[in-house]
């Protein structure tokens, strides 16, 4: 059991004006020029947080691997200049929903696969994280993906209560958090608040999986779904939404660019998405994934097949992203279920039949 | 050789040229300023008519803007492909398809009457093209007025003697590197999910929806266009919009044209739907 204290209404601006004054701060704020959209950024006043907010369009795992990024500099002397551009700066992330957590810990496993890859865990290694409770909106399903609860890849969880937060410290780095703060010891009460936060939030998710993740590899390895595949296919744009709002998406594109001048310039980073036509094209013209069909199954597979084997949980958080992104209405759950569904059917049938 | 990996031995000569457009793509080069005196260092230019008064018909690279709507139009852009080594494409008009090319949905005599009256019989029309229906081009850049990151791009790639395929991913792309809201949200119609990016997004950047100036990316669906913009119960983002406008198909295609009307757009040939 983790330590568990209470930081009262009173104590929260104190407490993240503190971290502010430490060093940078990450967290779910409103963009000043578009009132109502929640984003993560860096926060100069503790007074902007919004730590009741409905999921980003945008996953926190844009602190670890930005967007774009600059990987190095280079310049065209002899012998070639490289520079690489690397933050060394620690900074906290703050506000984190427990399916973003989950998510950063399937980052974590997968970019430490062979070949590992460099930026992520030394990103990983410069922050802490503070995660958030939070009540689900009618896209969220992680009950669905177990994520409801996590605590992974944070020093301090906070849950909502009567007197302000239930705060489960969770790491060392999360008690030095607050060493100054005006936290006191958890009540009985401020448990049992906490437990009916947790029963109502899985008690309102209205948007649910009807099979296991288990019994979903199971159905898609069975068969093919071809004609699922195209008839979600005629009404995909192929536009990467759900990919590039995903938490659990990792692929990235690398180009070099050069400065007008010409003597130098740099090697640029950014997301990419397997939903884009040319995301498997391959020198010499061959596109692995030509069909927009076999992009759109691809999706299905990578997260809940080839990654479920791999790594033992399905890589979808349930955070509802790709479906609340998608201006064609392609809705994750639905997909998923109408796939166990008409999988069931034809059981059924094959056993009368 | 020089370390800048410039391609040609002195500075190259360029020239710009315009067609039938309204000159915006210049303009909006005249723009980069402090960038434009960086290109300046590699390059001389010998015609330019919205910045100099010189001229010469000795160039090495032409970047020409607009779109061909006479015959001697198309013998002109002939000559200017002659003499160039290198012929840039700059903007919209005359790389894919734009404004212009909205009067070939009637026929040319009825457009001269309309806009010469009396006069029309002095004038002569032909449907509008861009500059690539009618001659080779080396390098494209897209967008009403040109986006000028791409042109930028262009003119590094140019000196250093690289090609240049513009992008072939719709703007949601950068419009969700960016993080920002997506202007569904704010029951506006985007035609972001088929139009070539390349612009970094601007325009949702700034809270209005993509109006498909760099026109449509290859392999654009369109069948999901009209699917999601008539759906009936739709319950996601772009619910408002389709509640708000009730769209019919035609108003769709109307929406599409604007952009993306050479060849002709025609809706029900474009979705025959996979790639
Ligand atoms: S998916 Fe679950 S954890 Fe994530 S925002 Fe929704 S309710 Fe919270
Ligand atoms: S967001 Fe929707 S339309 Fe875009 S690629 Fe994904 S499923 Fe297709
Ligand atoms: S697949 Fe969709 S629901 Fe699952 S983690 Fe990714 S964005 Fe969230
Ligand atoms: S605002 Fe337009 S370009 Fe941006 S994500 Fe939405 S549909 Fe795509
Ligand atoms: S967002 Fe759309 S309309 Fe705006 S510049 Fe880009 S392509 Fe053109």
């Amino acid at each position: 059991m983790p330590t568990e204290l209470v930081m009262p209404h009173e104590a929260v601006e104190r407490f993240f004006g503190r971290l502010i004054d430490e060093g940078p701060v990450m967290g779910p704020r409103e963009r000043v020029s578009q009132p109502g959209f929640i984003h993560f950024d860096w926060l100069s006043d503790a007074a902007d947080l919004r730590l009741n907010y409905q999921t980003t369009t945008i996953p926190p795992k844009k602190a670890f691997f930005p967007p774009r990024e600059v990987l190095f500099e280079f310049e065209l002397t002899d012998p070639l200049k490289i520079t690489a551009v690397r933050e060394a700066e620690s900074f906290t992330l703050v506000g984190v929903h427990p399916c973003d957590l989950a998510a950063l810990r399937m980052l974590d496993d997968a970019y430490a696969r062979e070949p590992a890859e460099a930026c992520w865990p030394a990103n990983r290694a410069r922050a802490r994280v503070i995660g958030v409770d939070c009540m689900p909106d009618e896209y969220c399903f992680c009950t669905s993906t177990d994520s409801c609860y996590s605590r992974a890849a944070c020093d301090l969880f906070l849950t909502p209560i009567e007197r302000g937060y239930l705060v489960e410290v969770l790491t060392p780095a999360g008690e030095d958090m607050l060493r100054v703060s005006d936290v006191s010891e958890a009540t009985d009460e401020d448990r049992e608040q906490a437990e009916a936060f947790r029963r109502e939030k899985a008690g309102a998710m209205t948007a649910r999986l009807d099979a296991t993740p288990e019994e979903l590899a199971e159905i898609l390895e069975s068969e093919e779904h071809t004609e699922l595949w195209k008839e979600i296919a005629s009404r995909c744009y192929s536009c990467g939404s759900c990919n590039t709002t995903c938490p659990t998406c990792f692929c990235f594109d690398i180009n070099d660019e050069f400065d007008l001048g010409l003597t130098g310039g740099r090697r640029m980073r950014s997301w990419d998405s397997c939903q884009l036509a040319e995301f498997a094209l391959v020198a010499g013209g061959h596109n692995f994934r030509r069909l927009r069909w076999q992009r759109v199954r691809h999706r299905w597979y990578r997260k809940f097949v080839y990654l479920y084997r791999t790594f033992g949980r399905p890589y979808c958080t349930g955070c509802g992203r790709c479906s609340r992104a998608c201006t064609a209405d392609i809705n994750i759950v639905d997909v998923t279920n109408e796939i166990i569904n008409r999988a069931r059917e034809r059981d059924r049938q094959g056993v009368q039949g | 050789m020089d370390k800048r990996m410039v391609r040609f031995g002195n500075k190259p000569q360029i020239a710009f040229f315009d067609f039938a457009c309204c000159e915006g793509c210049q303009l909006s080069v005249l723009q980069l300023e402090e960038h434009l005196l960086d290109m300046l260092n590699h390059v001389d230019v010998v015609t330019w008519r919205e910045a100099m008064s010189e001229q010469s018909n000795d160039y090495d690279i032409a970047f020409c803007e607009g779109s061909i709507t006479r015959e001697e139009d198309v013998e002109r852009i002939r000559a200017i492909r002659e003499q160039a080594s290198i012929l840039v494409t700059l903007g919209s008009c005359a790389s894919g398809g734009c404004h212009n090319d909205l009067k070939n949905q009637w026929p040319m005599a009825e457009m001269l009457d309309l806009v010469y009256g009396d006069m029309a019989e002095h004038f002569d029309t032909i449907p509008s093209r861009p500059i690539t229906a009618v001659v080779d081009v080396d390098y494209r850049t897209y967008g009403c007025p040109v986006s000028l990151p791409e042109f930028v791009t262009v003119v590094k790639r140019i000196l250093t003697g690289q090609r240049y395929e513009p992008p072939n991913q719709p703007v949601c792309v950068e419009c969700k590197l960016n993080d920002h809201l997506c202007v569904y949200e704010k029951g506006l119609v985007c035609l972001g999910p088929v139009t070539r990016c390349g612009c970094g997004a601007i325009c949702t950047q700034f809270g209005d929806p993509c109006r498909g100036c760099r026109g449509l990316m290859d392999a654009a669906n369109l069948e999901a266009a009209v699917k999601a913009l008539t759906r009936e119960q739709a319950h996601s983002i772009v619910r408002r919009v389709v509640e708000r406008y009730r769209f019919t198909e035609e108003e769709i295609e109307a929406k599409l044209r604007i952009y993306n009307n050479w060849p002709e757009l025609k809706l029900e040939e474009s979705v025959a739907n996979d790639d």
